[in-house]
């Protein structure tokens, strides 16, 4: 598994560096271009811009990854990684996906899910490491149970407030962290 | 009009303004009398049981009038962490289980008990919790107990190594505590003592001494099948028997009455028809039961893995002694928890989102709902008995 995440992690920080988003975007641009030509009218593209993408909607800004295999708006609970996930999403409180907000103190033990990527069809471990210390305020509250375990079985729960190991027990938010991927079947 | 017909007309308007008073207090002949101030309201020393206690998990804990049409708050009491309740039958206190930080989410923690007056809701005694290892859980079943006749309370900690703190409750003061690796939650069993669910799929059972020093613990073999179907660790008492739901519609009894738990045959909830369909429980606090020993359960259609804690659209109603299902009562709106009251006509309280519907549990109908304002997370309820 470790030759896996650094093998990952390789070809992901290669595509990373060699790739800018805006080179991302620029590619899936002109295929939808050269795909649809109606929606090049003024109108139908304003049309297909959600109101969370509007800079004067005052909604939430969606974050994307920019890049193809990890697909979503971090921001949402729909997002794949977010799978077993119960708690406030780091990305909207200053963190993100896998990064706690400032101030905050990411907590060492954490409980595993498994969630399934849509865009490559692998199923990926992901921790959820709690964010402690912070300010909690209801923002962007999500519950998804997938693989979730009574507390009982405390290292597949997410209502045990994962704040262990770290100054304050007092929680924030969460973050998904893949830890690897499920091997290929051979 | 001008200017000077506005200048004329002026005194006449405000001569009809100045006299609208004198109307008014023709109607009204006297002025409301003064208030008296610094009044601060009491409450009965025994309260209806048309009343409940509503924890919303880490926000506040509220006692409202559920059985009348007012809906009222009655009052309020703090909660900032995991916070958990235990409301005696017959003492004029209630205790509440929480956590705080000395500077709000920092500082230094204080894990604590507070003894309430139930006639004025003031804070009248307080009982310091050793360790820093309360468990901070979503609020649940489990985590605050009573033992020997509700003179004992116990205190699930988890850090994560997990254990249980032993309170005199009367006496104010803690008396030890007793380690349960690898098991959660407490279910008080026998005289003194409790069980606990542990992750061999067993039930440990441990009997205490007046003191709260253990005197023998036993464990049985395992049952609970935490991978594929396990029990959802809410549970209700029925005649000294607890009865567990497991995650695939089975319903697993265990016997509380002795020292150790003894676990009972489990039997099924659904026909194989309804399996099929994938009708299985689900919710937060998802059974209750009544006095005649019918047993409630929220109960979801269509159900797979990851719905285990989502809303349900029905409470299926059983007769544990004969193991019959008597009736499906369907929801208005999809339920997270629920609650029967205890009083001589009882109602069945069902948290669905941000409202608590309270219906008729023979036919289902739907009497009043109350608003929740503020929920954003789970509610326990626990009805006055």
């Amino acid at each position: 598994m470790a030759d896996f995440d650094q093998l990952t992690e390789k070809v992901l920080r290669g595509f990373a560096s060699r790739t800018s988003r805006r080179s991302v975007f620029s590619v899936l641009g002109g295929m939808l271009a050269g795909a649809a030509s109606v929606p090049l009218l003024p109108v139908a593209r304003a049309d297909g811009r959600s109101a969370a993408e509007n800079p004067n909607s005052g909604e939430r800004t969606p974050v994307y990854s920019g890049n193809p295999q990890d697909p979503g708006d971090q921001t949402r609970c729909d997002y794949w990684r977010y799978c077993a996930i119960d708690g406030s999403l780091c990305a909207c409180y200053g963190g993100s996906v896998n990064a706690c907000p400032p101030g905050t103190e990411m907590s060492p033990i954490c409980w595993i899910g498994t969630c399934r990527n849509p865009a490559d069809g692998r199923n990926y471990i992901v921790s959820y490491n709690d964010c402690c210390g912070g300010i909690l305020w209801g923002r962007c509250n999500c519950q998804r149970n997938e693989g979730d375990r009574p507390v009982v079985r405390a290292q597949n729960n997410n209502e045990i407030t994962w704040c262990f190991g770290v100054k304050s027990q007092s929680y924030t938010c969460t973050v998904s962290v893949i830890l690897g991927a499920e091997p290929e079947k051979k | 009009m001008s200017v000077k017909g506005i200048r004329t007309a002026l005194p006449v308007i405000l001569g009809v303004l100045a006299a609208a008073p004198s109307f008014a207090s023709q109607r009204f002949a006297h002025p409301l009398p003064r208030d008296k101030t610094g009044v601060v309201l009491t409450l009965p020393a025994k309260y209806p049981t048309n009343w409940a206690f509503l924890d919303y998990a880490s926000e506040r804990i509220e006692i409202r009038d559920v059985g009348d049409d007012s809906r009222r708050v009655i009052g309020e009491v703090q909660a900032r962490d995991s916070t958990t309740m235990l409301i005696p039958k017959d003492r004029p206190e209630f205790y509440t289980a929480d956590t705080v930080w000395s500077r709000y989410t920092r500082g230094t923690r204080t894990d604590y008990i507070t003894v309430y007056d139930k006639r004025t809701l003031d804070p009248i005694g307080e009982i310091v919790l050793p360790g820093r290892k309360r468990a901070l859980i979503t609020a649940q079943q489990g985590m605050f107990e009573f033992t020997d006749h509700e003179r004992l309370g116990l205190v699930f900690n988890f850090t994560p190594a997990a254990s249980v703190t032993v309170v005199d409750l009367v006496h104010r003061k803690v008396l030890g505590d007793v380690d349960i690796p690898g098991c959660a939650l407490i279910f008080p069993s026998g005289r003194i003592g409790f069980s606990t669910l542990c992750a061999s799929g067993t039930v440990f059972s441990v009997k205490l001494d007046a003191a709260g020093h253990v005197v023998s613990h036993s464990e049985s073999k395992p049952f609970n099948h935490l991978g594929h179907n396990p029990l959802f660790t809410a549970s209700t008492m029925i005649d000294g028997v607890r009865y567990f739901v497991t995650m695939k519609g089975d319903v697993q009894p265990i016997d509380m009455r002795h020292a150790a738990a003894k676990v009972l045959p489990s039997w099924p909830l659904v026909t194989p028809a309804e399996r099929a369909a994938h009708w299985r429980p689900s919710g937060w606090q998802l059974v209750s039961s009544d006095a005649q020993g019918e047993l409630y359960v929220l109960m979801q259609a269509h159900a797979h893995e990851g719905t285990q804690k989502d809303a349900a659209d029905e409470v299926w109603v059983y007769d544990v002694a004969t193991k019959q299902r008597l009736r499906r009562l369907r929801l208005v709106r999809p339920g997270s928890s629920i609650a029967l009251t205890h009083g001589a006509k009882p109602t069945l309280l069902v948290q669905a989102d941000r409202r608590l519907d309270v219906y008729d549990p023979e036919t289902g109908a739907l009497i009043r709902s109350l608003g929740l304002p503020g929920l954003d997370t789970r509610l326990s309820i626990e009805p006055v008995r």
